[in-house]
């Protein structure tokens, strides 16, 4: 009896643990463990393409797990470099209210302390992002956080496209057991 | 004194302050959209499709996101400006 098989299932998915958190770590690195160095390539420079645009675009304050907590957990599917970016953010940048220890953007003709306290005078460390740009500044770095899942799943859920079993580092690895 | 509100714009640090693109925000919609289809296409194009013709999908992908998003705009357009009136 002839094989049915669509064109789609004629190879079987192979879960692949290491590549699901490379690809977490780093955009594309998931791909680039299983061989497929075009599409790691491709990922990547979409990924943080968008992301790192979205920043260029709303500032850094377009990252913000305080004050936009449920765009924030969009963005944190890029990985380390949102958490790490949203650490600048939160340490480096914004300002640390005395009495009440809240931090918050410095408003102008407000500039940080040595320690993050407000200082009446000089230029904040950032400008607040505000209107169309804070909200395609989020969008974009949302949405390659979301796409980036998609490139997760589809390196946990691994079907080779030509090899019977996945190249790269992780196929040298299965082939040495 | 015109000079002195136009000083932050001129000391814009990328990265780092938001971008005055106020004005200009709808021009930015096709660079999401393009970023979009390069990791759609990255992650479906089957590995032939992916060497020769990658950049031919991804630009086919963008046109048709950016062409969706001006239907449905005049598609909203069209319902609240026109057709709400008449039924009003």
């Amino acid at each position: 009896m002839p094989n049915a098989a669509g064109p789609h299932d004629h190879e079987k998915e192979a879960f692949q643990p290491a590549a699901m958190v490379l690809a977490f770590l780093l955009p594309g690195a998931g791909h680039y463990a299983l061989g497929e160095v075009r599409r790691a390539f491709l990922i990547c420079a979409g990924v943080l393409g968008l992301f790192f645009g979205g920043i260029l675009l709303g500032g850094i304050d377009s990252v913000d797990r305080k004050d936009d907590f449920i765009w924030f957990m969009g963005q944190s599917l890029v990985g380390p470099v949102a958490f790490g970016i949203d650490y600048l953010h939160q340490s480096q940048f914004k300002v640390v209210e005395p009495r009440t220890g809240v931090r918050r953007t410095a408003i102008p003709g407000e500039s940080r302390g040595y320690s993050g306290e407000p200082v009446q005078g000089g230029s904040p460390p950032n400008t607040k992002s505000l209107g169309r740009v804070n909200e395609l500044g989020t969008l974009f770095s949302t949405v390659a956080g979301m796409m980036n899942l998609l490139c997760i799943i589809d390196a946990a859920s691994y079907r080779p496209r030509k090899r019977n079993r996945p190249g790269g580092v992780i196929g040298r690895l299965e082939a040495g057991r | 004194m015109t000079l002195l509100y136009a000083l932050p714009a001129l000391a814009w640090r990328p990265f780092i302050d938001p971008i005055s693109l106020h004005e200009q925000w709808w021009a930015l919609l096709p660079l999401l959209a393009l970023g979009i289809s390069v990791i759609y296409k990255a992650v479906r194009l089957p590995d032939q499709a992916l060497r020769e013709r990658a950049a031919r999908e991804v630009l086919i992908m963008t046109i048709q996101i950016v062409a969706a998003m001006i239907a449905l705009a005049l598609a909203s357009y069209l319902l609240v400006e026109v057709y709400r009136p008449i039924v009003r």
